[in-house]
């Protein structure tokens, strides 16, 4: 490259002094938030809305991981007396449910609804009421939930409530439709975000940022806000329809005596169910590959091999929902083809990660905290896999079904899968969060608090399963010779309890006192690094033009950035889907407090329902009220010019 | 400090009312998730079909073909309603607007009267049978999607008649339709399930 005497500065970066401060305080006050308490509750804008969901999320992992440690407590020791039955069967199935509904979902959702917008490189999410009405509901679920663990009564049949054992019959109390409820608010939440970030990053990226160009992390966020979209039916048909109606209302689903057939309510859930471990660790797989061409100072190797590779893993994790049910007698022509369907998920993984190792070789790696934690997930996530393509050999599924084997298996691809690159991501972007860089010593202590407490947890229960320990079982006699690896368990455990208040110490030490990180830190390539750390409410002063796949790694070129935009009105620019060319400019609603409303109505009729069918009449009138103070007309009318 | 190039898009429109709009596109991904819905539950309804040997119930007793069939008519019609309404919302013209969309309402409450009048017919309900369950949940649901697109075609009919619109609600009349085609579209298959179903798949007499 040849210096030239004045380079355009790069994307994203201010124009011209003289006018760049008006255009400052048009866009912020075009932007602010609304004060006071009433106005909390109308905030729009993706960081505050992302951030929430992120806090909320991690509020339910501390909740979640509680609960674990107390299941740890009760096994550590044969015939321990330290939970009942009951209680231990009520605590396994808040755990599942909160970590997989109240915590990783949501989690990602959070990071895709703070970072996406950022990414691709425009002011705020294509439906930031719908996004607030998405948040709302989610937390307003999590609630719920808890409410009744609290006070009516816990669900207490594993986090997919199988009938019969949760059906009308012998699922006594109203545990389990307040757990079949609660999927309805998570879903309603997913769904949402869902359909505002495919939008945002169809129509909303930077003019430039062709398909081919999209940053790794939203495509991640593409592919699972796609399955979110074909899988979450599923499950509020399980959950609302199969189960709920046929305890709430009467009707016969899953009843055999009237023609019903429990095994379709496991076939409508693992639809949802298996997917769902995807919608879970898809965007996790774009956080490794954000944070390893950072620290690798390269592109990924193999971006269209990626990309397809993540498209392939959406598609495929469709045809897989059979081997979570080898054990139901079903015809085995039809098991031999989900072996098959479920060991081909080995392709699409094993591009990914040879993918992500060529970056690694031929690029120069640093050696922080998020690729810490990134290794870390190469190590867990591959023994995970390996368990994985022997589960769904069907002869030994059937022999460690419903044993400790799956449970290790199952926390070695989600941890793994998804934990860790969660926590490396949020080493990663910590510094874009908040302005300030997190410790990088007690981030590696973290580390391997987390990585040796984890594998101290989870890989003595592989051996556990092949021993016969039976999955929810609250305790088991001495005899067995299971007291051993259920107390390193326990200590595992423990340790990776110790990791996480490490790394809250982290988070709230670094959020004062960290030093500053300026725009970029890392020196990375994404647009979320053009713009100041944390972004201004707006984003980006000007919406950045993109030349390339790695705008801030490429030289500078004009036009560097788009004028004409209004900046009194919350305006973003419409670009075409494949080659993003500008197309025409889109007034984003201001802040509204009908979604929280609407949510609460929505509630209503939710949770009444739980106890009396015709509750959802009330709550579908009074949402559908809100919906019109929602959608009236407000001055100004017109938009043009 | 001299002025870079700037892409300048001051010229471009401030809305626009075609698939290009991001409300259009997240109308679309909102009718693929109740598609999914409706889809896993043609799948339900024949997945029970195979568990049980009679089907639907011995006595259980459906309406006869002619009015659902004859009701298709009114309801698709009325999807034409609602395509004359989305050319006037892009050409602006409120009369058009208007008159599209009653035409639409006329036409849909026709349907919905058809409707409501031969559920009169069914001798079973909900909680009759396994059928009776997913034979009323399709038709309660799609009710709902039915009801709701009304009331949202009559919100919108109201803001328009009252003058007081704008883009965004010009925008709204051109989803709206989105809504509408969508409920009118699946109604064609789960209307084949529900009357047809025990006719093909049935217990044969």
């Amino acid at each position: 490259m040849i210096p030239e005497v004045e380079t355009p500065p790069k994307p994203g970066s201010p124009a011209p002094e003289d006018t760049s401060q008006q255009e400052r305080n048009e866009l912020e006050a075009a932007w602010k938030h609304p004060g006071e308490i009433f106005g909390w509750f109308s905030v729009t804008t993706h960081q505050a809305i992302g951030k929430r969901y992120i806090i909320t999320a991690f509020i339910f992992l501390l909740i979640g991981g509680i609960e674990a440690l107390l299941m740890r407590f009760q096994l550590a020791l044969p015939e321990n007396t330290f939970l009942s039955p009951h209680r231990y069967n009520q605590i396994f199935t808040t755990h599942g449910t909160t970590m997989m509904f109240l915590f990783a979902v949501p989690m990602m959702e959070g990071m895709g609804i703070y970072l996406v917008p950022l990414m691709v490189g425009t002011r705020n999410v294509a439906f930031p009421r719908l996004n607030a009405f998405g948040y709302w509901i989610y937390v307003l679920g999590g609630i719920f939930l808890y409410a009744g663990v609290f006070t009516v009564a816990a669900p207490d049949t594993g986090w997919f409530a199988y009938v019969p054992l949760s059906g009308p019959q012998f699922g006594i109390g109203k545990g389990i439709d307040f757990w079949a409820q609660m999927i309805s608010f998570t879903e309603v939440s997913a769904m949402c975000v869902a359909a505002e970030l495919i939008v945002t990053i169809f129509k909303m990226r930077a003019p430039g940022m062709s398909l081919n160009r999209i940053p790794m992390f939203c495509w991640g966020m593409l592919v699972q806000s796609f399955m979110v979209i074909f899988a979450m039916p599923a499950v509020m048909l399980a959950s609302t329809f199969l189960l709920l109606l046929d305890r709430t209302v009467g009707t016969h689903f899953v009843n055999p005596a009237e023609g019903g057939d429990p095994l379709l309510y496991q076939h409508v859930f693992w639809f949802f169910g298996h997917p769902e471990v995807y919608i879970i660790f898809i965007p996790a797989l774009g956080m490794v590959s954000s944070i390893l061409e950072t620290h690798s100072r390269r592109g990924i190797f193999g971006y269209p091999a990626m990309v397809l590779s993540l498209v392939a893993n959406g598609f495929i994790a469709f045809g897989l929902w059979v081997h979570h049910m080898f054990a139901t007698g079903l015809p085995q022509i039809g098991e031999a083809y989900f072996t098959a369907a479920s060991m081909m998920i080995a392709i699409t993984s094993g591009i990914q990660i040879f993918c992500w190792l060529a970056t690694i070789w031929t690029g120069r790696l640093q050696l922080v905290t998020a690729v810490y934690f990134v290794v870390g997930f190469f190590f867990i996530f591959v023994l995970g896999g390996l368990t994985g393509v022997m589960l769904a050999a069907i002869p030994l599924d059937l022999q460690v079904h419903d044993t400790f084997f799956v449970v290790a298996h199952f926390h070695y691809v989600l941890i793994g899968g998804a934990l860790f690159p969660l926590f490396g991501g949020f080493y990663y972007w910590f510094p874009k969060f908040t302005g300030r860089l997190m410790n990088e010593t007690l981030g590696k202590i973290n580390f391997w608090l987390v990585f040796i407490g984890f594998n101290l947890t989870f890989f003595p229960m592989h051996i556990l399963g092949l021993k016969g320990m039976t999955r929810r079982i609250y305790t088991y006699q001495m005899e067995m010779g299971w007291g051993p690896a259920n107390l390193l368990a326990t200590i595992g455990a423990c340790i990776i309890a110790i990791g996480g208040i490490v790394f809250l110490a982290n988070v709230f030490s670094s959020r004062k006192r960290g030093p500053l990180a300026g725009n970029d830190p890392w020196e990375a390539g994404t647009l979320e690094w053009a713009t100041t750390s944390p972004p201004e409410i707006y984003n980006f002063l000007h919406i950045p033009v993109v030349h390339g796949r790695y705008p801030l790694w490429t030289a500078p070129m004009e036009p560097i950035a788009v004028t004409g935009m209004r900046n009194d009105r919350r305006e973003v620019l419409v670009t075409t889907l494949m080659d993003a060319e500008p197309h025409h400019r889109y007034v984003l609603p201001g802040p509204s407090i009908w979604p929280v409303l609407t949510a609460l109505a929505v509630t209503l009729g939710f949770a009444g329902s739980v106890f009396k069918f015709a509750w959802y009449f009330p709550g579908a009138i009074l949402a559908g009220i809100c919906l019109i103070g929602w959608f009236w007309p407000r001055p100004p009318l017109k938009l043009q010019p | 400090m001299t002025a870079h190039e700037h892409l300048d898009v001051s010229g471009l429109p401030a809305y626009d009312i075609s698939n290009q709009a991001p409300l259009w596109w997240g109308q679309l991904i909102m009718t693929a998730i109740e598609g999914t819905l409706f889809c896993i539950l043609i799948a339900t309804y024949f997945y029970l079909r195979l568990s049980v040997d009679i089907w639907p119930a011995a006595g259980a007793r459906l309406p006869h073909l002619s009015l659902p069939t004859l009701a298709l008519a009114p309801l698709i019609l009325s999807a034409f309603g609602s395509y004359w309404a989305t050319e006037a919302a892009k050409k602006n013209n409120r009369r058009g607007m208007i008159l599209g969309m009653l035409l639409n309402l006329v036409l849909s409450a026709i349907f919905l009267a058809m409707r409501l009048f031969e559920w009169h017919s069914f001798n079973f309900n909900w909680a009759s049978d396994a059928h009776g369950s997913i034979v009323w949940t399709i038709l309660g649901l799609h009710t709902f999607d039915f009801v709701g697109g009304m009331i949202e075609t009559l919100v919108l009919l109201i803001i328009i008649l009252s003058g007081r619109y704008g883009e965004k609600q010009r925008q709204g009349v051109h989803v709206d339709s989105v809504v509408w085609y969508f409920v009118v579209g699946i109604w064609l298959p789960l209307y084949a399930v529900i009357y047809w179903g025990p006719q093909v798949v049935g217990t044969p007499l």
